[in-house]
């Protein structure tokens, strides 16, 4: 059933492979894998969708080995999990030695000869999920029911109401005694189950009332159970006259059930006995049934479970234990344990959210560094404190490391060549910044905003310019970009650059279809040899869906060379919707079978946060997509570059 | 005054001159330059005594690393991490070097880059022959990262750049990959030193300039040896015949 399972070594060394049912070769799968799941730190759950195929992994630390099992997307194999440790354990300790040598010569030289074990392990954990023989019903003879009496299945009143409600699993019963019950445990039961299937965070204050009454019910059934039984008899008494049927006159004696069962001797059938079995068994069973102590009992109980489960030997608790594992960790063949990384990586979680890291990307990249430490060994004299840190910080710069080349330069020399112009678009919501970096030109000492924009840049490596005014919406943005573009051309006259303009401004006032003029300029451009076209957007909320629509089909018309998303740097949790919405509306609205998403992020207002610099980390994290430019717009040189490790070492400082 | 220190003196040398301390003072000289001797001796044996193989993924570092190290074809996957091992060079010479294959995925590769430099006594630069033509910026771009790295420059560790996966017939040749590699150098060269600077004013270009200003970029204008060299990882023979390997093999017995 499995398509292929790989063992290879991180060095990128393929161990071991099994090609299962005619399944195709597993180099690309894994490759996509490994640069989509562990290389970008998303390596939190561990499976993996890549086209028709599912992929399990799991990572070993010590050795540096990782394990890919690969089967077809629609099939949901059970037992998938087990055997990938099952698999783990028995490689590991059966080539132990290749392993521990130094280097990879070991892994190089070794044959590494599992088949036999592996085709062992896969038939065990097929079989242990097969689904066992529907079993036979009991023929009536066979079971209990038969045993009995009549008499003992009468059930009296006063006694066993609660067994009876439960066994008749809350069907209406019509006794008054019973009912207050019923009613608060079947809709507290209800509850419980909604509860459970729905969002278990969410634990409105309804519930928390519901929950609490039925506590509060429970607590006074169990005391005043017996008392309560009486009463509502005695009143049924007074009010109540015999009725009279016309079957079964029977004398009064045998209707009387307020005779409570105090006989419950000799005769005390095998239904007493049974009963609290089975109505233990059934509160178990229940779902939403979840009183106080059991709770506790059932978390203790699962706690004891994993605790038992991995084989890895358990930091030994207790006094000579402590210290010896103390001194192990000294000297250094003490490995990881998730309990060990658990309370520093809290730290370090909240450490980034400080820092104004998106607070769902914080816990994803928590995750990823500790499945990435699990059993790992650690070096002589290091802590786990600093071995979590070194970990988080080589991620966060992994993280910030472009994906893909940034030279827009050399893109534009490139389009130069072609005769073609080079189309930059810029969008965003409203208020961050992209007109002003677009457009924002020099030194002017007597103008509140200084320092140099984009366009400012690109005429100072003697490009030229056409900046397209696509903002029809916002009142003054066509005037904004005028006084720019003038005062562009008074800093670089057309006489010092050969006698053409370098920048030029193409609107068509306000009001009109903004991908009407962006098209319209980048014909201009083209016809009067501009090199750089700068179109630049009216500003919109990412949940506006009229204009993320107008959004897309101007950049899936005029099919940019770069879109930039202009974000502000004191962003924080937001940064993370409107990338996905951004995102998600380009691709929407895109007919090519490969849509234009977002292919750089501009991060501006960067002289704001001192050193709370978590947005670059989330804008990047969620689209994997570089940083282009960073606007400061308080020292003189305002366009700068992203410098991964400076903002990593902002990020770590305490 | 001279009478007075004259008995100390005296003294002293009575002390100094008895023999066991003098042979004490003698052990402690000779322990002490045995000690500075050793320390120098393992200092410059232990620098520099790597090659590293660098390259863009799927340039084929990891297979060359398992062809040089054990001679077998073996399947690879993307590197995650670095793998390093002693390579004999020669049956004759005695001289070890050691190999590290870094991995070559954009996110990885500076960071292991900046573990390794100041170890490299040489640097074989592994570029797929076959993607060439679509990759060259890339290629470019990264060679361009390592060389105007300020520990190669000061080091100038001998450059390789093994053209590989020769054994395709579409491969382009070395002759044409070091023509396209200078052409490209030769324009990043402005756009890198054109591009702004990071926050923090250390400039992503480097002072360092390339090669010779005002003249087109050669690879003969840089500190290193610079060589190139045709190879196949693979071999022509298909996963169980030899790799072509001769020219790397040579170029390293040359440079260990």
């Amino acid at each position: 059933m499995l398509d292929f399972f790989t063992i290879f070594s991180k060095g990128g060394l393929v161990l071991w492979c099994f090609q299962g049912v005619r399944g195709p070769a597993a180099t690309a799968p894994v490759n996509a894998l490994i640069r989509s799941v562990l290389l970008q730190e998303r390596g939190g759950n561990n499976s993996f969708t890549h086209e028709a195929l599912t992929l399990k992994y799991k990572l070993d630390n010590q050795f540096e080995l990782v394990f890919v099992v690969g089967f077809q997307k629609i099939l949901t194999l059970t037992y998938v999990d087990k055997l990938i440790d099952d698999v783990h354990k028995e490689f590991r300790d059966k080539y132990r030695n290749e392993f521990q040598q130094k280097g990879a010569l070991g892994l190089l030289n070794g044959t590494f000869d599992f088949k036999d074990d592996f085709m062992r392990l896969l038939r065990e954990a097929e079989e242990s999920s097969k689904v066992r023989a529907p079993t036979v019903m009991k023929t009536f003879e066979q079971s209990l029911k038969s045993q009995k009496t009549v008499k003992c299945m009468i059930e009296t009143r006063g006694e066993k109401p609660k067994e009876k409600v439960k066994n008749k699993k809350n069907k209406g019963s019509k006794k008054d005694g019973t009912e207050g019950v019923a009613a608060p445990s079947k809709a507290s039961a209800g509850d419980k189950q909604l509860s459970a299937a729905g969002d278990k965070e969410e634990l409105t204050k309804d519930e928390i009332l519901q929950k609490n009454r039925e506590e509060f019910f429970r607590r006074h059934m169990k005391a005043g159970e017996k008392s309560r039984s009486p009463k509502p008899d005695a009143q049924k008494e007074k009010g109540k006259k015999p009725r009279v049927w016309d079957l079964g006159n029977s004398n009064a004696k045998v209707l009387d059930y307020s005779n409570s069962a105090t006989n419950g001797s000799a005769e005390a059938c095998p239904v007493e006995e049974f009963d609290p079995d089975m109505a233990l068994g059934d509160k178990n069973r229940e779902p939403g049934r979840l009183y106080d102590l059991e709770y506790e009992s059932d978390d203790e109980a699962e706690e004891e479970k994993v605790v038992q489960n991995p084989s890895k030997p358990s930091v030994k608790k207790g006094g000579l234990g402590g210290m010896f594992g103390m001194l192990k960790g000294l000297v250094g063949s003490k490995s990881l344990t998730r309990e060990d990384m658990d309370p520093v990586l809290e730290k370090m979680k909240d450490h980034l959210i400080a820092k104004n890291v998106a607070a769902e990307i914080a816990v994803q990249l928590c995750e990823s560094v500790a499945k990435k430490l699990e059993g790992k060994v650690m070096g002589t004299f290091t802590t786990v404190t600093s071995t979590v840190k070194q970990a988080l910080q080589e991620a966060l710069v992994q993280i910030l490391q472009p994906q893909r080349r940034v030279d827009v330069l050399r893109d534009v020399m490139d389009a130069q060549r072609h005769r073609r112009p080079y189309v930059v678009t810029f969008c965003g919501v409203n208020g961050v910044g992209k007109s002003t970096n677009l457009a924002k030109a020099g030194q002017d000492p007597g103008s509140q905003d200084r320092g140099d924009g984009i366009s400012f840049w690109l005429i100072e490596n003697g490009f030229s310019v056409l900046i397209a005014a696509c903002d029809t919406f916002r009142a003054g943005a066509v005037e904004q970009l005028r006084t720019h573009t003038r005062r562009l051309n008074a800093l670089h006259p057309p006489e010092s650059h050969g006698g053409r303009t370098m920048v030029q401004l193409y609107e068509k006032g306000y009001g009109k279809d903004a991908a009407g003029i962006a098209m319209e300029a980048i014909s201009y451009a083209r016809n009067q040899g501009f090199d750089v076209v700068l179109v630049d957007t009216a500003g919109r909320m990412q949940d506006n869906a009229p204009l993320m629509t107008a959004l897309a089909k101007l950049i899936a018309v005029n099919a940019p060379d770069l879109v930039l998303f202009v974000g502000e740097a004191l962003v924080g949790n937001e940064a993370v919707d409107q990338l996905v919405k951004f995102n998600k509306a380009l691709a929407d609205h895109s007919m090519a079978q490969t849509p234009r998403l977002i292919d750089g992020i501009v991060l501006t207002k960067f002289d704001t946060i001192d050193d709370k610099v978590g947005a670059a980390i989330s804008m990047t994290y969620i689209t994997s997509k570089p940083i282009v430019f960073v606007g400061t717009g308080q020292t003189y040189c305002d366009l700068r570059s992203l410098n991964a490790k400076a903002v990593v070492a902002a990020l770590m400082k305490a | 005054m001279a009478g007075g220190l004259e008995p100390h003196l005296e003294a002293l040398r009575r002390e100094l001159g008895g023999p066991a301390v003098l042979s004490v003072l003698i052990a402690l000289v000779a322990v002490a330059i045995t000690f500075l001797i050793w320390r120098f001796v393992q200092g410059r044996r232990s620098s520099r005594k790597a090659v590293l193989l660098l390259g863009l993924c799927d340039a084929g570092k990891t297979l060359l690393f398992a062809r040089l190290l054990s001679g077998r074809y073996r399947d690879t996957q993307t590197s995650i991490t670095d793998s390093s091992a002693v390579y004999r060079v020669s049956r004759d010479k005695s001289t070890n070097v050691t190999l590290i294959d870094l991995p070559g995925h954009e996110s990885l590769r500076l960071q292991f880059l900046e573990r390794f430099k100041a170890a490299a006594r040489a640097i074989v630069f592994v570029v797929d022959s076959v993607a060439f033509q679509r990759e060259v910026k890339d290629v470019a771009e990264f060679l361009y990262q390592v060389l105007v790295d300020s520990t190669v420059l000061r080091n100038a560790p001998a450059l390789l750049i093994a053209c590989n996966k020769q054994d395709v017939t579409m491969a382009k040749s070395a002759k044409l990959i070091q023509q396209q590699l200078e052409k490209e150098l030769n324009t990043l060269r402005v756009t890198r030193s054109a591009a702004p600077t990071s926050l923090d004013g250390s400039a992503t270009g480097g002072p360092a300039q390339l090669g010779k200003k005002g003249k087109d970029f050669d690879f003969s204008q840089l500190p290193m040896k610079v060589e190139f060299v045709e190879c196949s990882a693979r071999g022509s023979k298909g996963e169980e015949g030899e790799a072509d390997l001769e020219g790397l093999e040579k170029w390293l017995v040359k440079v260990a």
